[in-house]
C-alpha cells in the first residue's frame, strides 16, 4: 500500500467519522432551536388537541436519541425525512436547488481562480507599481461584504444600465449564466482579494528561496523557473486555502442567493430555518458539512499529487 | 368566522389576523401627505390575450394549496368558492346559484349544473358535500365557520338532490353564508381528494378544482415556482392569460427592483416602505385598494398591568396615530378605531347599522394627561418593565414596538422589546409557556371575507367559546351575550344590532389596541390590467380578468 492509498483510506475514514459526528451535532442542535409545531400546523389554529395529534404523528415526544437513530437509519437508506412545511421528501426539495447553488459556486470559483490567482501572480512578478495597485484593490475587495457588493451591482448593472437581470435563475444554459453573473461576482469579490494575497505571498516566499536562486544561477529560463519551481512549490499552499474557501462558498452563497432571488440551497436554508422546517435544515446543514470536508480532502489530495513530500510534511493533518 | 389565522411562515410574521377598514372619506389624509389617495378595488378587465405572466408572491412560498388548510393568493385562482366575493366585498352567486337558510337551522345550497373540474368531470352535489366537510375537521383553517353545523358527518352536510346540498345546524348561524364566499366554501373533487389523502394540495399531491387556472401535474416545483395554465372551459369565461407563473420573493427590496425593472409582472401586498420606488419611474403602477388589514397590539397575560384595560387605554392615548401611519406604512393607511374595520361590513345587509355603531366610537387621540391619570388610577405596580414581543427582522413590527416604547416613556410605563425568531414568535400564539415573561404582542392581520363577528370573538369571548387569543381573561357577560345573540340571529337587523351593542362595550376596553388600518398594495406592469386590487383577492379569482391592455 503506497502513501497515497493509505492517505486516501485514512481520509475516507475521517470523512465518515466527521459526518457521523456532524449529524449528531446538527440533529440535536436543530432540535433545540425551534418548536416545529407552527410549521406542522400549517395555517390551522392550533388547538391543544391538534397539537397533541401532531406531536404524536411526528414522534416529537420520543427521546432525542431514539429519534436520531430512526433518522440515521432512514438516512443511510436515502430517506432523509419529509419537509414539515411542504410535506414532500426533502431530497426532492434539495436536489434541484443544489444544482443552482452548484452552478453559482462553479462560476464563482472560475472568477476567483482567474482573477485571484491571476492578480496574485501579477503582484508577485510585475514590479512594485503593480504590486501596490493590486494591494490597494485587494484591500478594498476585502472590505466589501457580499451583500454590499450585491446592492452596488444591482444598482449599477441591473437598474441603471439594465445589462443584467436583478432576480431569478433563468431558463436554459445562456439565460442561466446571464442570471448568475452578478451573484457570482458579488460572491467572488471578497475571495478574489483573499486568494490574490495568498497567491502573492506564497509566490514571493518561493521567489526568494534558495532553490530558485540556484535555478536562476544555472541559467534556466525565467519562465521555466517560475513554472517548474516557483508556482509548483507555491501551489499546495494556494490550493489548500482555495479548497477551504471554495468549500465555504456553498454556505456563503446564501447571501447572494437571497439578494438576487436565486432558489439555491442557501436561500432554502434561510427559509427553512425561519419556518422551523427541521428536516430541511438538517439535510442542508449536513450537505454543507459534507461538501466542506470532501473539498478539503480533495484539495489535500491535489496538493499531494503536485508535491508528494507534503503528505509527510503534515499539510494533510 | 373565517379570518384569523396563525401564519407559521417566516415571512409572514402575521400571527393574528386582523382587521381594519377604511372608507374613502377618512381615507389617507395623514400629516405630511398632501392630497387624498385614490382607492381602487379592481382594474378594468384586460382586452388582449397574453402568453405568460410572472407573478410574485410577496409572502413567500405557501406550504400547501389545499384551500382547507391555507389562505394564500394562489388558491383563489385555482379553486372557486360556492359564492363569489366581489372586489367591493359584496357577495354574488358563484358555483352556487343560491345559498340561503330555508328555516333557522336548515341551509340549502343550489348548484349550477354546468360547472366542470379541470379534468372535465361535472361538479356534483357529492363533491360539494365532500368539500364542505373539510371545514368540519379541526385542522381546517375555516373550522370556526362550521362550529354550529350538526357535527355528525352523516346528517350535518348532505346531498339532497343532483344539484342541491343541505346543511343542518344545531343553532341559527348568521355568519355561515358569508363564509361560503371564502375558502370555507371552496369546491374540490371528492375522488381526487380521497386518492391524494394528506398529500392534497402539496407539490406531490396536486389539486382538482374548477377555477380559471389549472395546476398541472408537476406544476409546483417546490422552492422555485408554481405554474398554472388557463382553464379554457371555465364556466365564467376563459382567462386571457395562457400561463400564470408564481414565483416567491420575500425580500422586499429585491421584489421592488424586479417589479420596477419589469422582470416580474406584478405582485399583491408589496411593501409600503418601497412606496417611493413604486411611485417613481418603472415598468408598472402601484394601485391602492381597500383592505381589512391592520396593525394592533394586545395583552398576552392575565396578570399584571397588560391585562388591565386602563393600562391599554393609557398606551393607546399616548400613541400618535398619524405619526404611526407615516413611520410604519409610509402614509399608506388610515386611522382605525377598533378591531372590526369598516370595509368588513360596508357591503353587508344593514351596513348603516354597523356604520352608525362604528361612528359612535371615540376617535383615538393623543391625551397624555388623561393617559397618566389612567396609569395612576389603574392601581397597577408599573415599576417592572413590560415586555413587547415582535418577530425579529420585521421592520414594521420593530417600528411598532419602538413607537409603543416611546409612548410608554411619556406616561411612565417602562416597555422593553423582545425580538423573537419567527418560529418562537409563532409559538406564542398556542403555547402558554412561550408567553411567560411577555406582556404584549404586536400583530398584523386581515379578514378574507365580509363579517364582523369572527375577529373580535377571538379576543373578547371566553376561551371555551372561541376566544382562543383571549389571554388576558377578558370576560364580560354582556359582551358574550350580545356576541352570541348576533351569531344566532335569524335576521340581519338583529345580528347587526346585537354586534353593535357588544362592540359598544368591548371597544373602549381595548382587548386589542388597534393602531392603524392599511391598504392593499398591488403593483402591476403597465402592459397589463384586470386584477382585483382590494383584499377580496384573498377569496376570489383575482386574475380571472387579467390581460393585456
Amino acid at each position: 500500500m503506497n502513501t497515497l492509498t493509505r492517505m486516501l483510506l485514512g481520509r475516507l475514514g475521517g470523512l465518515l467519522l466527521t459526518l457521523l459526528l456532524a449529524s449528531i451535532v446538527i440533529y440535536s442542535a436543530v432540535l433545540l432551536t425551534g418548536d416545529p409545531i407552527a410549521a406542522l400546523a400549517g395555517g390551522a389554529k392550533p388547538t391543544p388537541e391538534l397539537i397533541a395529534e401532531i406531536r404524536a404523528e411526528y414522534h416529537l415526544d420520543d427521546p432525542v436519541w431514539q429519534r436520531y437513530w430512526e433518522w440515521l437509519t432512514g438516512a443511510i437508506q436515502g430517506d432523509f425525512g419529509r419537509s414539515f412545511v411542504y410535506k414532500t421528501a426533502v431530497t426532492t426539495l434539495v436536489a434541484p436547488r443544489f444544482a443552482i447553488t452548484l452552478q453559482l459556486v462553479l462560476l464563482t470559483v472560475v472568477l476567483i481562480l482567474v482573477f485571484g490567482v491571476g492578480s496574485g501572480i501579477l503582484a508577485a512578478t510585475r514590479g512594485r507599481a503593480v504590486d501596490r495597485a493590486v494591494a490597494t484593490a485587494t484591500s478594498l475587495g476585502m472590505a466589501l461584504p457580499t451583500f454590499v457588493v450585491a446592492i452596488l451591482l444591482i444598482w449599477i448593472f441591473a437598474k441603471s444600465l439594465g445589462w443584467f437581470p436583478v432576480y431569478g435563475e433563468g431558463d436554459g444554459v445562456w439565460d442561466r449564466l446571464w442570471h448568475l453573473v452578478l451573484p457570482a461576482i458579488s460572491l467572488a469579490v471578497l475571495f478574489i482579494a483573499y486568494i490574490s494575497r495568498v497567491t502573492r505571498s506564497a509566490l514571493v516566499a518561493q521567489l526568494h528561496s534558495e532553490h530558485v536562486d540556484t535555478a536562476k544561477v544555472r541559467g534556466i529560463p525565467r519562465r521555466r523557473v517560475f513554472g517548474a519551481h516557483v508556482f509548483r512549490n507555491a501551489s499546495p499552499q494556494i490550493l489548500a486555502i482555495a479548497g477551504t474557501t471554495i468549500a465555504g462558498l456553498f454556505a456563503a452563497s446564501a447571501i447572494a442567493e437571497v439578494a438576487f432571488g436565486l432558489g439555491g440551497i442557501g436561500s432554502l436554508l434561510v427559509q427553512a430555518a425561519a419556518r422551523a422546517d427541521l428536516p430541511v435544515v438538517q439535510i442542508v446543514s449536513l450537505l454543507l458539512v459534507t461538501i466542506f470536508v470532501v473539498l478539503n480532502a480533495a484539495a489535500d489530495l491535489v496538493s499531494a499529487l503536485i508535491d508528494p513530500t507534503s503528505v509527510e510534511g503534515g499539510a494533510l493533518a | 368566522m373565517n379570518g384569523p389565522r396563525l401564519a407559521a411562515g417566516a415571512v409572514a410574521c402575521a400571527a393574528l389576523l386582523a382587521l381594519t377598514a377604511c372608507t374613502p372619506r377618512d381615507g389617507a389624509d395623514v400629516d405630511g401627505d398632501p392630497g387624498e389617495l385614490t382607492i381602487v378595488d379592481s382594474l378594468p378587465a384586460g382586452t388582449k390575450a397574453v402568453d405568460e405572466v410572472t407573478w410574485a408572491i410577496a409572502e413567500g412560498e405557501p406550504a400547501t394549496l389545499n384551500p382547507a388548510a391555507s389562505a394564500n393568493l394562489i388558491i383563489p385562482n385555482l379553486c372557486d368558492n360556492l359564492l363569489s366575493l366581489q372586489p367591493d366585498f359584496s357577495i354574488e352567486p358563484g358555483i352556487a346559484t343560491s345559498a340561503e337558510f330555508v328555516d333557522p337551522v336548515t341551509f340549502v345550497i343550489e348548484l349550477r349544473d354546468d360547472v366542470t373540474f379541470w379534468d372535465g368531470s361535472p361538479v356534483t352535489a357529492d363533491d360539494v358535500v365532500y368539500s364542505l366537510q373539510q371545514g368540519m375537521n379541526p385542522e381546517s383553517q375555516w373550522y370556526g365557520a362550521f362550529a354550529l353545523v350538526v357535527p355528525d358527518p352523516a346528517t350535518g352536510i348532505v346531498a339532497t338532490g343532483p344539484n342541491e346540498v343541505t346543511v343542518h345546524f344545531v343553532a341559527p348561524d348568521s355568519t355561515f353564508r358569508d363564509a361560503l364566499a371564502g375558502q370555507g366554501g371552496a369546491v374540490m373533487q371528492r375522488a381526487f381528494g380521497e386518492a391524494a389523502g394528506d398529500a392534497l394540495g402539496t407539490p406531490d399531491g396536486g389539486l382538482m378544482c374548477t377555477g380559471p387556472y389549472e395546476l398541472a401535474d408537476g406544476g409546483w416545483k417546490p422552492g422555485s415556482a408554481i405554474t398554472t395554465t388557463a382553464n379554457a372551459d371555465y364556466w365564467n369565461g376563459a382567462p386571457l392569460v395562457k400561463t400564470l407563473t408564481y414565483t416567491f420573493v420575500n425580500e422586499g427590496s429585491t421584489l421592488a427592483t424586479a417589479l420596477t425593472q419589469g422582470e416580474i409582472d406584478g405582485a399583491i401586498n408589496v411593501s409600503p416602505s418601497s412606496r417611493a420606488v413604486f411611485e417613481g419611474d418603472g415598468a408598472g403602477t402601484l394601485t391602492i385598494g381597500h383592505s381589512t388589514a391592520s396593525y394592533s397590539f394586545g395583552p398576552t397575560t392575565a396578570t399584571g398591568p397588560a391585562a388591565n384595560p386602563k393600562i391599554r387605554q393609557a398606551l393607546s392615548l399616548a400613541i400618535d396615530r398619524d405619526q404611526y401611519l407615516q413611520t410604519v406604512v409610509n402614509g399608506l393607511g388610515y386611522v382605525q378605531k377598533t378591531l372590526v374595520p369598516e370595509f368588513s361590513f360596508q357591503s353587508m345587509a344593514e351596513a348603516d347599522v354597523y356604520q352608525a355603531g362604528y361612528d359612535a366610537l371615540t376617535d383615538p387621540e393623543v391625551d397624555l394627561e388623561q393617559a397618566k391619570q389612567l396609569v395612576a388610577d389603574s392601581g397597577e405596580d408599573v415599576s417592572e418593565p413590560l415586555v413587547i414581543a415582535v418577530p425579529a427582522g420585521a421592520k414594521e413590527f420593530e417600528q411598532t414596538a419602538t413607537i409603543m416604547q416611546a409612548a410608554g416613556e411619556k406616561i411612565g410605563l417602562d416597555l422593553v422589546i423582545d425580538e423573537m425568531q419567527a418560529s418562537d414568535f409563532g409559538a406564542l400564539f398556542y403555547d402558554p409557556a412561550k408567553r411567560e415573561g411577555v406582556d404584549f404582542v404586536a400583530t398584523q392581520g386581515y379578514l378574507e371575507t365580509p363579517g364582523v363577528l369572527g375577529y373580535p370573538s377571538l379576543f373578547v369571548l371566553p376561551a371555551e367559546q372561541g376566544g382562543i387569543f383571549n389571554w388576558s381573561g377578558y370576560d364580560d357577560g354582556e359582551v358574550t351575550a350580545h356576541m352570541m345573540a348576533a351569531r344566532n340571529a335569524t335576521d340581519a337587523e338583529a345580528a347587526a344590532n346585537e354586534f353593535v351593542a357588544a362592540q359598544a362595550v368591548y371597544a373602549p376596553d381595548q382587548p386589542q389596541v388597534t393602531l392603524a388600518g392599511t391598504y392593499q398594495l398591488t403593483y402591476l406592469n403597465d402592459d397589463l390590467t384586470g386584477v382585483t386590487t382590494s383584499v377580496a383577492a384573498y377569496s376570489s379569482p383575482w386574475a380571472l380578468h387579467l390581460g393585456g391592455q
